[in-house]
């Protein structure tokens, strides 16, 4: 894989809807990570990463801050709780949104060019 | 053993026992073409009813003394039997429950049915009251061989199903706070379901809201209560526990509502999705708490809407 | 597409039921939250999930689905693995990553099995 995906790019290409630091969507994304386990995230995803999540409350917002992730999807139309929200602008950690379920979004962004981190 | 246990034996029968099992198989057919004059001579010399009339095993209509009769009335010419039959004959498959051959017996006021093989429609025999009747003695008598059986319980019993009252009951205790053994009930009770005949839909069903609720109980009480009754028509489950209740229900039946701790989010539940999929998998479902002193929980699976819900 | 072919894709191994290798895959999920999978999900599906505790197999039991396959390298307990079997639910481990996981079956044919949400 050549030059890197810009979160603008999938947001664009897959029809996201961004719920949060939508001024901050020029990150480049290093590869993506799935997982609805915060411990899970926490040990094992890599800084750039984006994480594809079906949790909504702020916690994800401290884990994707502590690991420096790219940003968050939320599948299968959840929408992230409103001290969620608040918590993410502060961190500057964007939050999109999109009706797909994990397996068909990873498999779009798969063929986007983002991997598995391993 | 007690007269409940036996009730609750002949109970469990008349669901286990299949339409084939207990079905006359070697059945007088006429072909479409006979003439209704070999149609009385059939009558007279087998000393029947009425007979199905088939085609290279299809079922294409019934034929009755009636008919007959009315045929000979009206003094009309030899024909064949096909003209005066009645064809949309209502039917029973081979592998119902002997259950819903009582009910259907009782809906149409019929005192037989024709039975066919769900795979390819063929006739394979006749069933009437007597013969279920029959059956479930034949197969008490198996079971219980040293037991005089009470004919007057399984007459009363058969009353019982044909005013809808017939139905089985299953009871099953839940500790809390134990998630290894979570879904064991909820895995008792599809096993037994399955083996009543109910649809693989419905049974996917209950088996799904019941592992909610059981899971419901692990969480969040020391345990509970699990009743399970089948009827004919539908399914009632009853889930009770005696603490330490819901503050909120209106909160509680939020989705994405959770009290849970994160210890349980880290096993894959506590998501706030419990209730609501409780309710996505029941036709009607009702919950009741006080805080202290417990919480029940009543779902009602109905039986008749699984045939156009085929997909879920 | 069958359960070898799953296999040999996710460079995955059977832990559970392997004779049951022919079996059909047509579609999958990943979830690493069993309500989800269970309000969600159509029967005989393949579940994707970093979760290996005895919940996964009930849940694959009440669900009627067809597979478990477990990501990074994940497997269960003696007890979790004798469950399944004893279920005849067929279960793999694979080394990848939820996020890869998904992205290879994806672009080899596999759709989701999830129904939207509502």
């Amino acid at each position: 894989m050549g030059s890197q995906v810009k979160l603008t790019e999938l947001v664009r290409g897959l029809k996201l809807s961004v719920r949060s630091a939508d001024g901050d969507l020029e990150r480049e994304v290093t590869g993506g990570y799935a997982s609805d386990l915060l411990s899970d995230v926490l040990a094992n995803s890599e800084p750039g990463n984006l994480w594809i999540t079906l949790q909504i409350h702020k916690n994800i917002v401290a884990v994707a801050s502590m690991k420096d992730l790219a940003g968050i999807i939320l599948v299968n139309g959840r929408e992230p709780e409103q001290d969620t929200i608040e918590k993410a602008e502060a961190e500057n950690i964007a939050i999109m949104v999109t009706e797909m379920p994990t397996f068909e979004l990873v498999g779009r962004l798969y063929g986007l060019g983002i991997t598995g981190t391993k | 053993m007690t007269a409940e246990n036996k009730i609750s034996k002949v109970q469990e029968l008349v669901y286990e026992i299949r339409v084939g099992d207990v079905m006359k198989k070697n059945v007088i057919t006429v072909g479409p073409q006979d003439r209704m004059s070999e149609f009385g001579k059939i009558l007279r010399e087998k000393r029947i009813s009425g007979t199905p009339v088939v085609d290279q095993g299809r079922l294409m209509g019934v034929i009755s003394i009636d008919d007959f009769i009315r045929w000979l009335a009206e003094r009309q010419e030899d024909c064949p039997v096909e003209r005066k039959m009645t064809k949309n004959v209502r039917t029973l498959y081979a592998d119902e429950p002997a259950v819903q051959a009582v009910n259907k017996f009782d809906q149409l006021g019929f005192g037989r049915f024709v039975v066919i093989d769900r795979r390819d429609e063929k006739l394979v025999g006749i069933i009437t009251k007597g013969d279920i009747i029959e059956g479930l003695l034949k197969k008490l008598e198996v079971d219980y061989y040293d037991e005089q059986t009470n004919h007057r319980t399984i007459q009363s019993f058969f009353d019982d199903v044909l005013a809808d009252k017939a139905a089985l009951f299953f009871q099953y205790s839940v500790t809390g706070h134990d998630f290894n053994k979570a879904g064991e009930t909820a895995s008792r009770i599809k096993t037994t379901l399955k083996r009543l005949g109910i649809a693989p839909q419905i049974v996917r069903r209950v088996a799904i809201a019941t592992y909610e609720a059981e899971m419901n109980l692990i969480i969040y009480t020391e345990g509970g209560e699990i009743r399970v009754r089948v009827e004919p028509h539908k399914i009632l489950v009853r889930v009770e526990d005696s603490g330490p209740g819901i503050p909120d229900i209106e909160k509680a039946l939020q989705p994405g509502y959770s009290t849970a701790p994160e210890w349980v989010r880290e096993l894959g539940f506590g998501a706030g999705m419990g209730l609501q999929n409780i309710r996505k998998c029941t036709s009607k479902m009702g919950l009741m708490s006080v805080v202290g002193k417990g919480t029940q929980l009543r779902m009602n699976i109905s039986l008749d809407d699984g045939v156009a819900s085929e997909t879920n | 597409m069958t359960l070898e072919d799953v296999r040999k894709i996710l460079d995955a191994e059977f832990i559970a039921c392997g004779e049951l290798l022919h079996r059909d895959v047509k579609t999958a999920c990943g979830s690493d939250l069993m309500s989800d999978v269970l309000a969600f999900v159509k029967p005989e599906g393949l579940l994707l999930t970093g979760l290996t505790n005895p919940q996964v197999v009930r849940t694959a039991e009440m669900a009627d689905l067809g597979a478990v396959c477990f990501v990074r390298g994940k497997k269960p307990d003696k007890q979790t693995i004798k469950l399944a079997e004893a279920k005849n639910i067929p279960m793999l481990t694979t080394p990848l990553s939820m996020f890869e996981s998904c992205g290879r079956l994806y672009r080899d044919g596999v759709v989701s099995c999830f129904e939207c949400g509502k």
